[in-house]
């Protein structure tokens, strides 16, 4: 197939071929992006009703084991949740249309603000997570490859089946037994758990650069990344706060970035040997290219897209894995956020977390769809 | 370069989306005080002292046990209640009746500000909090007190036993609470920890509603009574230090215990005549039902709860397990809809009002209909001023409880806290009151505490979590207060409290030397409009955090201007 069809397909539509690629491609985003809106209605909606479908009164919780029904029929008066769910969730769009995530039902706090400083830790350890990941993924799946059936093909692979098997909090647990236990008193030695040392805290940037003139979407960025450590510590030059705050994120990165660094070792392994085994990269070594030259210019460039999505597809999985990391390395990040909110029937605070990783979710998908459409030009034009 | 451009704005719109509900600033460092600048307090003519928010109960028969609450002069103040009251004092020594600054309740209007940026007379203060990671707290400055011995504490939480313990051996925190009885001989045998168990004051037991049959009949439920085997219990399932319970209140409940006063002893045959005398001679079906949390009193709930069947199962009750979640299961046991269950207490305060008369008096249907006797001796003993003659009348009410067996109290459960071995003035409270002031390590200011879990807000006063005590305690002063790592009362905020014979006028000489840590002064209005603003429904102070002021309503009957429901 491919060649002909392709060609018949390129003639039905010729303006594609006229007007180069810009045209499907901004079609293709505007279509998903306008597919997005019923999307995220839907998970809105199926978070609300699912957060109170969680057994258990937030009474209960907010005002202890001992509280009557009139002092729970006043507490659910004052947070609303007397209320139908239809006149709930429609008070929480309307809200949420004005940029209002609402306020905890188990603190008060406004919940945008617990997002702004729980989100930028999970994301940084997602990102060194998965920066991790992939980079000694595709190494470890190249080695493989490149070695096939041979020992290091071999004990590379157990690695990685180990590596998928293990679960993430007895994974975490032992490491931090060993890094934090049995290396205590050496240089390895690695904190067990928290973000920094206490003691140590990052300089809000907001006042590091005298920007407390800032409001609306600018202070929410600046917020944002100010409050992730590393990123924070570099751009004030605070190497202190830098290495502290790596010395704290190996770790949690190491666990969380164990499985998907196993799945894509595995992947690039397949995706290679396939590729590998194809006539043209035959062609490049009888024309006497260099071994490197075979492998990373021609086999692994065309090995690049079953790997990308899978590296897409787990950033998802990650996020799952995150939950369970930041639990056991007790870091303070959407998953003990959302877990804590679960246990305290918080459900705006819930709420907002699981839209936020859904929505995570849904735009990781989305640069993948598109990514694929930049790095193969045939998916662009069906 | 277009395709870079589509993939850079798709990327900038998913980044919008996410934040586009996070517009409002975060404030992740809590100011160290509050954000109402104190008044002057060095005018050069001094105005005249003036009480500002005694209140009085038009019509005393609202509802509640409070009649009036005054500042008789600035350093005088004096409750009136309308029934004797003898648990005045452990009451009001209890966190949730801290006291607050006046002005910042005014400011704040009882809400809001005042819930993260707490200003009190204890002896620390917030310098910064960071939600979902740590508290600090350091010394307030203008402590009345004996300054704090160390130079800054760490709060952090965990929920985790395992992850809080892994932290203590690696030496990045100095104490943790609450222990897994699991870990106990591993904590005792490493020379690095020390364990310090805290006195129990809870208890396991095993309830029956007497408005389900079969335990409508009284046989029945004393028949449940002789088929358990506490020592058992106690060996397989808690940890050293735990005992089995011989009657509801344990030891340290004084007066309220009754010394030498013993449970029915284990007797299947009898249990089983007993059964067959009520018409039940092949046993019956029941179901328990239970929650799956771990608490003091009951440490491994599930292998308690299959424990409880097959020791039934011995007298031919055969159990269906039902585990619920915890706040179903809560209200549908006060609900009186569970013919049985395994539920526990944990002592608020010291006094013998704690345990039987929220449980026995008809205060919630856990046990279905109160048995009238034990009601009005309940009471009798409640309102006696006399401490031998208290004690005396908690011995017919606990007989009482042992003849009609509401329930069967199985144990009271030890847990402990564990502290690196470097910590001096390392202590447990049996009242979670750990006063961080005592503790010290050699060669560093700080005190990193662990704990299960996060402070709610630092506003006591509408809060009921330990945890957050655990904060607040350090942070404010109640009239009357412990002596450290004791249950023995001393005074704090009044130097001494005067009382008339009929318990219902309780009158409190403040301490002169006290000041918030913002410095501004405290006198009987602080006190006064801390009480006010929790009593009075109707005072624009009172908001707090969920705005219930639970434990007020729970212990003082109820609200002046309560709205209707």
């Amino acid at each position: 197939m491919g060649n002909l069809a392709e060609v018949r397909n390129l003639r039905k539509v010729p303006q594609f071929v006229v007007l180069e690629w810009g045209v499907p491609m901004a079609s293709f985003l505007v279509r998903r992006l306008l597919l997005l809106i019923p999307v995220l209605f839907g998970i809105l909606f199926v978070t609300f009703a699912l957060a109170r479908l969680i057994p258990g009164d937030p009474c209960y919780v907010a005002l202890g084991e001992r509280a009557t029904e009139e002092q729970c029929f006043h507490y659910r008066e004052r947070m609303g949740l007397n209320d139908s769910i239809a006149v709930q969730f429609a008070r929480y769009m309307a809200g949420l249309a004005r940029g209002d995530l609402g306020t905890s039902l188990r603190t008060n706090q406004p919940v945008g603000e617990i997002v702004l400083l729980r989100l930028p830790v999970t994301v940084e350890l997602a990102v060194v997570a998965m920066v991790l990941a992939t980079v000694v993924g595709v190494i470890l799946g190249i080695i493989s490859a490149y070695w096939a059936n041979s020992w290091v093909d071999v004990v590379t692979m157990i690695g990685a089946n180990l590596g998928v098997s293990l679960p993430v909090f007895f994974l975490g647990l032992m490491l931090a037994y060993f890094f934090a236990i049995m290396l205590k008193g050496t240089p390895f030695w690695l904190p067990p758990s928290a973000r920094l040392t206490p003691g140590l805290t990052p300089t809000p940037l907001v006042e590091a650069f005298h920007l407390q003139g800032l409001t609306g979407l600018p202070l929410t960025l600046v917020t944002f990344v100010s409050n992730m450590a590393t990123v924070n510590a570099l751009i004030t030059g605070n190497w202190k706060l830098l290495g502290d705050a790596l010395r704290h994120l190996i770790l949690p990165a190491v666990t969380v970035g164990t499985i998907p660094m196993a799945i894509i070792a595995r992947m690039t392994r397949s995706s290679l040997l396939d590729v590998v085994g194809l006539d043209y990269i035959r062609t490049a070594r009888a024309k006497g290219l260099r071994e490197q030259m075979v492998i990373f210019r021609h086999a692994l460039r065309n090995a690049m897209l079953p790997i990308i999505t899978i590296v897409g597809l787990q950033l998802g999985g990650l996020l799952g894995g995150a939950i369970l990391t930041e639990t056991v390395f007790n870091l303070p990040g959407v998953g003990t956020g959302i877990m804590t909110s679960i246990f305290a029937r918080d459900y705006t605070v819930v709420q907002a977390f699981v839209v936020i990783v859904a929505v995570i979710f849904v735009g990781v998908n989305l640069l993948v769809d598109l990514s694929y459409a930049y790095l193969d030009p045939r998916i662009r034009l069906q | 370069m277009p395709r870079k451009l589509f993939v850079l704005v798709s990327l900038l719109m998913v980044v919008a989306m996410v934040l586009s509900g996070c517009t409002t600033p975060p404030a992740p460092v809590a100011p160290t005080s509050a954000p109402q600048p104190a008044a002057p307090t060095t005018a050069p003519q001094p105005e005249a002292w003036k009480a500002k928010y005694n209140t009085t109960a038009p019509d005393p028969a609202y509802g509640g046990a409070f009649k009036s609450i005054e500042a008789v002069d600035q350093y005088t103040v004096k409750f009136t209640l309308n029934v004797p009251d003898p648990a005045f004092l452990p009451k009001i020594a209890f966190g949730p009746f801290e006291i607050h600054s006046a002005k910042q309740l005014e400011a704040t209007g009882g809400g809001g500000a005042i819930l993260d940026t707490p200003l009190g007379t204890g002896p620390y203060m917030v310098k910064e909090w960071v939600r979902g990671d740590h508290l600090t707290l350091v010394p307030n400055p203008n402590y009345w007190g004996e300054a704090p011995k160390n130079k800054e504490v760490v709060m952090r939480w965990n929920a985790e036993a395992a992850a809080r313990l892994l932290e203590l051996q690696a030496g990045t925190a100095d104490a943790m609470d609450n222990a897994s009885p699991d870990d106990f001989a591993a904590i005792q045998a490493d020379p690095a920890l020390k364990l310090i168990p805290r006195p129990p004051t809870n208890i396991l037991y095993l309830g029956m509603n007497n408005t389900h049959k079969p335990f409508d009949n009284e046989k029945v439920r004393q028949a449940v009574a002789m088929a358990l085997d506490k020592q058992r219990f106690v060996d397989n399932y808690f940890p050293e230090g735990s005992t089995t319970a011989e009657q509801f209140m344990p030891p340290a409940v004084q007066p309220g215990y009754t010394e030498g006063l013993k449970w029915y002893g284990r007797d299947v045959e009898a249990a089983k005549a007993l059964l067959a005398e009520a018409g039940y001679p092949n046993g019956f079906d029941v179901t328990v039902s239970y929650r799956d949390v771990v608490r003091a009193y009951q440490p491994l709930v599930s292998k308690l709860a299959q424990e409880f069947q097959s020791q039934l199962a011995q007298i031919g009750i055969r159990v269906q397990l039902k585990v619920m979640e915890s706040g179903a299961f809560l209200a549908a046991v006060s609900a009186g809809q569970e013919p049985m269950f395994i539920l526990g207490w944990m002592q608020d305060y010291t006094d013998a009002t704690d345990w039987v008369d929220y449980h026995f008096t008809g205060a919630s249907d856990d046990f279905g209909v109160p048995y009238p006797d034990l009601v009005d001796a309940i009471h009798a003993a409640a309102q006696e001023a006399n401490p031998a003659k208290r004690a005396e009348l908690y011995v017919t009410v606990n007989e009482l409880i042992k003849k009609h067996v509401p329930m069967v109290p199985v144990a009271h459960g030890a847990n402990a806290i564990v502290y690196s071995a470097k910590v001096e003035g390392a202590h447990a409270s049996a009242l979670n009151n750990e006063e961080f002031r005592v503790m010290s390590i050699a060669g560093k200011d700080q005190i990193v505490w662990l704990q299960n879990a996060e402070p709610i807000t630092l506003f006591g006063n509408d809060e009921t979590d330990g945890e957050t005590f655990r904060a607040t305690n350090q942070i404010f002063d109640t009239l009357y207060w412990y002596k450290v790592g004791t249950t023995e009362l001393v005074p704090s905020l009044a130097e001494s409290y005067e009382v008339n014979d009929t318990l219902t006028e309780w009158t409190f000489k403040l301490r002169k030397d006290v000041k918030f840590s913002d410095g501004t002064p405290f006198d009987a209005n602080d006190v006064v409009a801390t009480f006010v603003a929790m009593w009075d429904a109707k005072s624009s102070m009172h908001k707090g955090n969920t705005g219930v002021f639970e434990y007020f309503g729970g212990f003082f009957g109820g609200f002046l201007n309560a709205p209707a429901q």
